[in-house]
């Protein structure tokens, strides 16, 4: 368990870092997540323990932390919105430093959902499995949450 | 055209090239709590997220509690505004310690009997519930079809949880654990919550309206009832720990019962804290006390 510590500290806390922005944040996540291993270790069966297995715990654990943060806002109530979501093509070259401040300003469902899927290049079920919604919700939550990235990039993009 | 949001999915930020060493000092206070919970038999110590019910709690001695049961109430955590502020409080009343939990707005209370938790960023304070259960998938579909809102199953190291709400919307978790999934063994003794100062004793959920609630909980957790002390009151029966319900209140509200050494005392500590409490009242069961902390958080105390 320690060797593993040892090997996968830096990509658990790499991974969550580059992905909430903040180091007090993803030293808080990294510790749950090396918590829940060491808890899963003891356990009749424990998995396989390894730096991907890990990953996919630290996975978890920064969607808990979105859905905890995403509780008390208010725009988790658009998720309930069923209206059929607009079109959104959009041509354009993304400055990825701009992109991923522009994410951070998100809501935490859209950020959640962009993330995962995007950065992380999870296929659509699986994000919808991580979000606990279903193929087709996540779909339309996809949708808005590149509508809203949009409107905020080019907010970015506008204020410079 | 190419989609924009490929292009986050750059090697510079995706998930292979990602490694970054943290801060030394927290890489190596890590891997001392690390250590420690390894050589704890019953692993580390719990967080607001990671739940287990038959894990040791801290770091004082606890006496020996059956598993959660099937209707029992296996974890609660106490939803407040302010979690640094309601730490504060309970440790000054209670004496309270805590563990390291998820986040910032979280916190776990060491060496109670059950887990439990404390967290921030409320609107309004309420004890927050997380019933054991048997089978989860069941008691999900009959959630839904009384009338409640089911969140999907998920698994956890220490179980299959789901997040939940009543059919009047509060909010409730459900937890499947080893322990939960055993059968029901002989009546157990009424004081199975735990018998130390800081413990959680009882459990008055005030609902907005009674009825509801019992056919709710009763067709969910299967459990029953009888007429209780207070009139329009509850007992549920054979739960741990125990659990009123009463009705009429405009919002639903969880309100706990602490067992402290010294009702007296604890409400001294209360009032020098900034929290208001009623002077000890004798009750057939013990002496109380009703107390508000510093921001509005209800609670009682039981010299039980």
């Amino acid at each position: 368990m320690l060797d593993l510590y040892d090997t996968a500290l830096p990509r658990v806390y790499g991974y969550l870092l580059s992905r909430c922005g903040r180091a007090a944040l993803a030293e808080d996540l990294t510790a749950e997540t090396f918590l829940a291993a060491v808890d899963a270790a003891g356990r009749d069966h424990p998995p396989t323990m390894t730096v991907p297995w890990i990953v996919g715990v630290a996975r978890h654990k920064l969607v808990d932390h979105w859905r905890r943060q995403g509780r008390d806002d208010a725009n988790m109530r658009a998720l309930v919105d069923t209206a059929p979501p607009p079109e959104d093509p959009w041509d354009a070259e993304l400055d990825l430093v701009c992109a991923h401040d522009t994410l951070a300003r998100l809501a935490p469902h859209h950020r959640a959902a962009l993330t995962l899927r995007y950065l992380d290049d999870l296929p659509v079920k699986e994000v919808a499995e991580l979000l606990d919604r279903t193929v087709h919700a996540t779909e339309a939550l996809l949708v808005r949450a590149r509508i809203a990235f949009r409107r905020a990039y080019e907010e970015v993009g506008t204020r410079d | 055209m190419t989609d924009p949001f490929e292009a986050l999915r750059s090697p510079a930020v995706g998930i292979e090239a990602v490694a970054i060493d943290p801060d030394p000092d927290f890489a190596a206070r890590l891997r001392a709590r690390i250590e420690r919970a390894l050589d704890q038999p019953g692993g580390p110590p719990m967080s607001e997220v990671t739940f287990d019910p038959d894990a040791d709690q801290g770091h004082q001695p606890v006496p020996e509690l059956t598993p959660p049961r099937h209707g029992d109430v296996g974890y609660v955590s106490l939803w407040v505004p302010d979690v640094e502020r309601a730490a504060a409080f309970f440790s000054a009343v209670l004496g309270w310690r805590y563990a390291p939990a998820g986040g910032p707005r979280e916190r776990q209370v060491e060496g109670t009997a059950r887990p439990h938790g404390l967290w921030g960023g409320q609107e309004r304070s309420t004890l927050f519930l997380c019933f054991a259960v048997d089978d989860i998938e069941a008691v999900l579909e009959r959630v839904e079809s009384g009338g409640g809102r089911a969140g999907r199953a998920r698994r956890e190291p220490y179980g299959v949880v789901a997040d939940c709400a009543d059919d009047q919307g509060m909010p409730f978790a459900l937890v499947e654990s080893a322990g939960s999934r055993e059968p029901r063994p002989a009546p157990r003794p009424p004081a199975a919550a735990g018998t130390a100062h800081g413990d959680l004793a009882y459990i008055t959920m005030e609902v907005v309206d009674s009825g509801h609630a019992r056919t709710f909980y009763g067709s969910v957790l299967g459990w029953r009832y009888s007429p209780g002390h207070a009139e329009g009151g509850w007992e549920v029966e054979d739960v741990a720990p125990m659990v009123g319900m009463i009705g009429g209140a405009g919002t639903a509200t969880i309100v706990p019962m602490y067992r402290v050494d010294d009702v007296a005392g604890a409400v001294d500590r209360v009032r020098a804290a900034g929290g208001t409490a009623t002077d000890p009242e004798r009750q057939p069961y013990g002496v109380t006390s009703s107390c508000v902390d510093d921001q509005g958080t209800r609670f009682y105390l039981g010299e039980l």
